[in-house]
């Protein structure tokens, strides 16, 4: 199943792995940031920039299939949205890339640019979750300054999202195992609500049971944890590393790549 | 829909970012002083509760080949008061942006306001007012209905408001919105049925849920809800101004001079002295794009530049990764031979 | 003399009106190991909610000296620690060992003391360093073991288990039997695995209909095969020739 594997990477030993969650969680968000805010119809410093999550990919030992196979899962919404940009900008441009010449469109430059920035910014994203525990980044997240309220809430529904997605396929694997082919709309509606309201109720009587859990273990309301993250000299080196890379290609080369 | 980062800019996202937080900080703090400590598995539970229920889909009335499925705020602010609700939802939406990867970090905020906050508020404001404290059941049908209707409505009309704010639409901002409505009227509706459906399974088996008295709901005091509809009107106002004041056609592209096509007129002519002042601002501190125009001395120094980077980086890339294989293959014979 | 557990004419009824127990009277000695062994549906879950102090009704209980308020309830149970039929419930954090620490650390434990503590308990559930794994990554076997080292690193005196072999294939079992071997504590084991009841305990009670039928040594209960299949259960493989042989 897709779902209960995507973090599996997240648990591997790398000195990417070792850095501190909050550094990697701040610099993922600072790189997203520049990333984005690129001129519209920049590409070529795009591939500049895949390097830095590239490397921190390729050494957290994070298989680039599984990355790549990854991105592609996701991009449908954002395959539209780049799609569609062709179609309203015609203006014609000449492109010319080492000794080739393309004559194109600013708005094909600009479709090339979202889905290469989409890219880069989900090479990213994965980087950061691929070698970040979840754990450790809810902690990192509540030293950030997240509420505690929530962090509690994202804590428990990490926990819980695999167990349930696992009981919300039984359900429909009983669905399919009993309607052959395909069920009309009314029916379908009705199915899916009974199937919503069994999980539902599911959800909450689970929700009990954890809750004797605590209480057995002498919850009492005050929520403790040990703090689990420790900023070392490898992280000030990586952030040192990070800055220059994101800050260098910005100053020094975007503007020689035009 | 989740937003993406590439709808946004960078002001924009930090913007609707910060809104986002304070909302959801507020909320926190109100709902830690009232709330005990044993609701806390049952909001999370609820939250993985919504992503399984967002599994299970159904066939769309004459559309062949999509399916429908529940989003799931307007139920839990039904069942759970919207405070809890939209702590909830945010979460959810969070843990997908980061898990998931579905809408990107920068557009957190976004999707928190489009899909939480706003949906949770808006619902559960418009189902107290059409069930008025009844507990009809055709009243809570109808309010169901019309509440995920208005709420997903509500939330998708403030994607392209967002996007157009960051002035990287392509598309004209009307012909966004328009779409918009159209996909998330029948959206809304679908999610509207399912509501209706899950809350009248749930009056059958577990009627304790329904009717006001699951552990944990917290009920508005009319105060609030006139200062959270007053919050988001002004919100909106805000919006929809700067909006109007920067957007005066949509197809921003198309009022921008270009001097190396002398015979080019923008398609709507743009009066607005402000904007071209920005716009000429802009372009003289914006560095040389990727592109050259047509007519333009081709510069091929340029194109070197940009061929050399290009290529550069995928070297960089390649002997990285052919560089940590020969590593890893090597560390894994000393191990095996040890 | 205090005894572990002291339950003595305790009748609960459940909201709906439904005699779950029934002047229920047992007690256990320090370093016992009882196995409730009945029907589905017999009442021994809701025994075992009722001497951890989930589920209070008529008639006493007395845990390790100290009949159960609302007022000793945490107390209470940091001397018995409960494992839950389900290990997904009793797992909540988002790593082992944050489940593992959330007891020692609601007892108020300094962190050198709570890290000492989940080491020792996980070493003694044989998933030595594996504290920084994720719940949904461990095994159906794992996740019992995990479930157990949640209470472990408590350090209870009293353990209660409910159905502990649910869903384990016979090799986990026996990893589980031989762990369960290895505690020092007294444990209450609710099942109706007769063989696997055999194999963990040395006295065992039979409840049927909220009542308790029988109780005494292990071996004499289970090997009384008129007794055993009078309430829907069998003589265990190890005491089928087995009394009269030794």
């Amino acid at each position: 199943m897709h779902h209960a594997y995507i973090d599996k990477f997240a648990y591997q030993d790398s000195p990417i792995h070792r850095l501190d969650a909050r550094v990697k969680f701040v610099i993922t968000v600072v790189f997203t940031a520049v990333v984005i805010s690129l001129p519209r119809t920049t590409v070529s410093i795009l591939f500049c920039y895949a390097v830095g999550p590239f490397v921190v990919l390729v050494m957290g030992g994070i298989p680039l299939r599984f990355v790549l196979k990854h991105i592609l899962y996701v991009s449908p919404f954002v395959l539209v949205l780049a799609l569609t940009s062709p179609w309203y900008d015609r203006t014609a441009a000449t492109i010319i890339f080492g000794p080739w010449i393309w004559h194109t469109t600013v708005g094909w430059m600009r479709c090339w640019s979202i889905l290469g920035k989409f890219v880069v910014t989900m090479l990213a994203l994965i980087a950061l979750i691929s070698t970040t525990r979840f754990a450790n980044l809810l902690a990192g997240l509540q030293q950030l300054g997240v509420p505690r309220l929530l962090v509690i809430q994202m804590g428990f529904l990490y926990r819980y999202i695999f167990l349930l997605i696992d009981s919300a396929h039984h359900i429909l694997r009983a669905r399919a195992a009993r309607s052959a082919g395909g069920v009309a709309f009314g029916r379908g509606a009705k199915f899916a609500a009974a199937m919503v309201g069994s999980l539902f109720v599911r959800s909450i009587d689970t929700a009990e049971h954890i809750n004797s859990a605590m209480q057995a273990r002498g919850f009492d309301g005050n929520w403790r944890t040990i703090n689990r993250l420790q900023v070392r000299v490898v992280d000030y080196v990586f952030v040192a590393i990070a800055v220059s890379f994101i800050l260098g290609l910005y100053l020094f080369v975007k503007p020689l790549l035009g | 829909m989740h937003m993406a980062n590439e709808l946004l800019s960078v002001p924009v996202a930090a913007g609707t970012l910060a809104i986002a937080a304070g909302g959801l900080g507020l909320i926190c703090r109100k709902v830690s002083k009232i709330v005990s400590s044993d609701k806390l598995p049952l909001m999370g539970i609820l939250g993985a509760f919504i992503f399984a229920a967002q599994m299970v889909n159904f066939q769309l009335p004459a559309m062949p080949g999509t399916s429908g499925h529940m989003v799931g705020a307007v139920l839990l602010a039904i069942i759970l008061g919207p405070h809890l609700a939209a702590i909830v939802i945010s979460s959810v939406i969070i843990v997908q942006c980061l898990i998931f990867q579905d809408g990107g970090l920068l557009a957190l905020g976004c999707n928190i306001i489009n899909m939480a906050l706003v949906p949770s508020y808006v619902g559960y404001f418009l189902y107290k007012v059409v069930t008025a404290g009844q507990s009809s059941s055709r009243r809570t049908y109808i309010g169901a209905m019309l509440a995920c209707l208005v709420a997903l409505e509500t939330g998708a009309v403030l994607v392209p408001v967002e996007a157009a704010l960051s002035g990287v639409l392509a598309v004209p901002f009307s012909t966004f919105l328009v779409t918009m409505i159209g996909v998330h009227f029948l959206v809304g509706l679908v999610e509207g049925l399912v509501t209706v459906a899950v809350l009248s399974y749930l009056q059958q088996v577990r009627p304790d849920l329904v009717l006001d008295s699951l552990p944990g709901k917290i009920r508005l005091s009319r105060k609030t809800v006139l200062v959270t509809l007053l919050v988001f009107a002004m919100i909106a106002a805000a919006g929809l101004s700067l909006l109007a004041s920067k957007m005066p056609d949509g197809l921003e592209w198309s009022y921008r001079e270009r001097p190396n096509q002398p015979d080019f007129k923008p398609i709507i002519a743009n009066e607005n002295t402000t904007i071209t002042a920005v716009d000429q601002l802009q372009s003289k501190y914006t560095l040389l794009p990727d592109y050259t125009m047509r007519g333009a001395s081709a510069d091929t120094s340029k194109g070197w530049t940009s061929f050399a980077g290009v290529s550069g980086s995928l070297l960089t890339m390649l002997v990285v990764w052919a560089g940590m294989s020969l590593m890893r293959r090597k560390q894994a014979k000393t191990l095996s031979s040890s | 003399m205090v005894k572990a557990i002291e339950v003595e004419n305790f009748s609960y009824k459940y909201p709906d009106g439904t005699i779950a127990l029934n002047g229920v009277t047992l007690d256990v000695e320090y370093g016992e190991r009882l196995a409730l062994i009945g029907p589905n549906g017999a009442g021994k879950s809701t025994l075992l909610l009722a001497i951890t102090g989930f589920v209070r009704g008529t008639g006493r209980v007395v845990i390790d000296g100290m009949g159960i308020t609302n007022g000793n309830l945490k107390k209470v149970r940091s001397r018995i620690g409960c494992c839950l039929e389900n290990p997904e419930d009793q797992l909540f954090m988002p790593t082992l060992f944050d489940d593992v620490a959330f007891g020692p650390l609601n007892m108020g434990l300094d962190s050198q003391q709570v890290k000492q503590r989940v080491n020792l308990a996980l070493a003694e559930v044989g998933l030595a360093g594996m504290a920084e794994r994720a719940p949904h990554h461990l095994s159906a076997g794992q996740k019992r073991a995990a479930a157990i080292a949640t209470v472990l690193s408590m350090s209870p005196k009293i353990i209660t288990l409910d159905e502990p072999d649910g869903s384990l294939d016979p090799r986990n079992r026996d990893n589980l039997v031989k762990l369960l071997a290895g505690l020092s504590q007294t444990l209450v084991i609710a099942t109706c695995n007769m063989d696997f009841a055999a194999a963990v305990s040395d006295k065992a009670a039979v409840i049927d209909g909220g009542r308790v039928i029988a109780a005494g040594p292990a071996e004499q209960i289970m090997s009384d095969s008129k007794l055993m299949t009078s309430h829907g259960l069998e003589v265990p493989r190890k005491f089928i020739n087995g009394y009269s042989a030794a």
